[in-house]
Formats: C-alpha cells, structure tokens, sequence
C-alpha cells in the first residue's frame, strides 16, 4: 500500500513539515475563538447554501453591491452587500415572504442584530464590522433557516 | 474520548466535548493554512472558518473516524480562498464557498496528506529531509524554523535571489515526495 500518492500536494507537505517541526505553535486566542464558535450552532436549523446569484456580477469594487444568494429546500435568502468606511451593510430579500412573525438575526462572531421581517421578505442591517456572517430566520411555525457563515471583507 | 464519542457529544449540547476537538484538531488546521505563506491574521481567520463549518455540519458527519479528513481538506480550501484572494485573484465575497458539500460531509476520502500529519510519519518526514543535499535541507530547516519570515527573508539567509526560493521551494518538495515514495517501495 502506498501512504504517500504523488497527489500529496506541496501545502500539505508544507504543513507536515510545520507541524512536526513543532516551531509555529496555535496563537491562544485562535484556540480560544475556536472553542467559542460553539456557541454559535443552531441545532435545528437548515442551514440555506451559497447558490447561484440571480444576476451576472461585474467587476469587484468596493462601491458596488455584491449579490449572494443562499437556497434551503423552501426559502431563499438574497442579499445585497456595500461596504463603507470598513463597515458592511446588508440587504436583505426572503423569499417566497415567510409567515408574519418570522425574526431575522444577522450574526457576527461579535454581535447580532435582531430585525423583525417587513410582510414582503425584506431586511437590512447597517454597520456590520467585517468578517463571519450568517443570516437565520426565525420562523414562528416552522423551523429556523440559517445561511452558511460567510466571510465579507469590505 | 474517541471522535464518534467526541462528535456525538458536541451534538447533544456539551461544550467540554467541542473544546477537545479542538484541542486535538488546532495543530493541525493551523499547519495547513499556514502552509498556504497566509500571515497569522488571514490564518486565524481560515481556521475559524473551518470551526464555523463544522458547527454548521456537525449533524452531517456521518463517519467520525474522518472528522481529521474533513477538517482539514476544509481548512486547506478556506487558506487557499484567502490566498488566491491576497493575490488579486477576483473572487465574490469570498462566497465561493470553501466547505465540502455537507451532504456528503461524513463521506470525505481520507486526504493522503492527513497521515503524513503525525507524529510518526513526522519523524520520518524529518529523517527524509536530513538525507537531502543543499539548499534542500537547509531551506526545509529554515522554513520550519522562521514560520514568519517572508520569501525575501528566507532567500537572503539560503544566499540566493528572492526569484528562486519559489522554484527551489517546489523542486526540493518533490525530491522529498519522491524519496518519501521511494521509501514505500522498499520493503
């Protein structure tokens, strides 16, 4: 048997290099941030995947808007993102529009913003600071939808 | 705690079970995105990206014996996001998701690169590289011992042009591949 296929690839090397040369050992604060990650799981929820935007996106640039799309198998979450000053903004499309009632969070690794759903689907949240973001929705009668975490840098 | 007995746990609430998966599964996700020459920021932020994957796909890992696999195939393509993405390469939003389709979460194949990542095979790895002639040794060393240093940095202590420690890099990594192979072979 071979353990070591020429698909072995050089960052892997690299890593084993690294790693058992044992001279670039885990920052404590990414220990400490990964335990906490654990406070962020929804256990319930449908987490909503990345999808195909609706439109084509041009070129990236920091005054124009980036679309992202996330489906579950019932609802869809569009999102429009700007950033400004280093912060981020979102716009948000549910849809087809949930029932009323229906809480969206937007999640940070530091904060969340609660907003409650306009009858059409719609959301947005201002001022993000940059990084990890998820999007749940809180439905009343159905269970929460939760778009993957996703990284937004202005 | 084995990781069925680990992941099980984690599922049913218990935060002392998640932190010994990370505790067992730090080193190694730091390694692999570190190795995509990330700085410590964007590696922190890789790493944190693959924990967030797995909060989410906790629920989908179906074979717990591979949690390693999947970690780290999953930590080495949200490195190589950020990678292409210092290097100007025109990505969305870094949505070009970085996960395994969790689907088949619990279905990855055991990456080959995960066995060489113990500490055996360390050992051996190590043991290869002391057999290797110059610059290869000395780069191996070198690049191990300076995690932070630039190309630059570690062109100008191996004596040559900055242009060629990316090429030297790449023929001395498959010279070790080949001896590593070559070790297998013989019985």
């Amino acid at each position: 048997m071979t353990r070591h296929p020429p698909s072995i690839d050089d960052e892997s090397l690299i890593a084993a290099l690294r790693l058992t040369g044992g001279h670039d050992p885990v920052p404590a604060h990414v220990s400490a941030a990964a335990r906490a990650v654990y406070g962020l799981r929804m256990p319930g929820a449908t987490t909503a995947q990345p999808a195909a935007t609706p439109t084509p996106v041009g070129v990236r640039s920091a005054d124009e808007p980036r679309l992202l799309r996330f489906a579950a198998a019932e609802l869809t979450v569009d999102l429009e993102v700007t950033s400004m000053d280093g912060l981020v903004d979102l716009a948000g499309q549910v849809s087809p529009p949930p029932e009323a009632g229906t809480r969206v969070e937007v999640r940070t690794l530091h904060l969340t913003e609660s907003r409650e759903l306009s009858p059409t689907g719609q959301f947005a949240v201002t001022g993000l600071p940059p990084g990890w973001f998820s999007v749940v929705c809180h439905r009343p009668e159905h269970s929460s939808v939760a778009t993957s975490w996703t990284r937004i840098r202005p | 705690m084995s990781d069925q007995h680990g992941i099980s746990a984690a599922l049913a609430g218990d935060q002392a079970a998640w932190d010994m998966l990370v505790g067992r599964f730090s080193g190694l996700l730091w390694s692999a995105v570190r190795a995509y020459d990330l700085s410590a920021a964007d590696a922190a932020d890789a790493v944190q990206g693959t924990w967030l994957r797995l909060v989410e796909s906790l629920h989908t890992i179906r074979d717990p014996d591979r949690i390693g696999s999947w970690l780290f195939t999953t930590a080495k393509r949200e490195a190589s996001l950020l990678s292409r993405r210092n290097r100007g390469e025109r990505l969305m939003a870094d949505t070009e998701h970085a996960h395994p389709d969790p689907a088949r979460a619990g279905q990855v194949h055991p990456d080959p690169a995960v066995t060489v990542l113990t500490a055996d095979e360390g050992r051996r790895l190590w043991r290869a590289v002391e057999e290797m002639h110059e610059p290869c040794r000395s780069l191996f060393l070198l690049m191990a011992a300076a995690p932070d240093a630039g190309v630059h940095q570690l062109a100008g202590r191996l004596g040559m042009p900055s242009g060629s420690y990316g090429p030297t890099r790449g023929r001395c990594l498959n010279r070790l591949r080949t001896m590593l192979t070559a070790q297998e072979a013989t019985p």
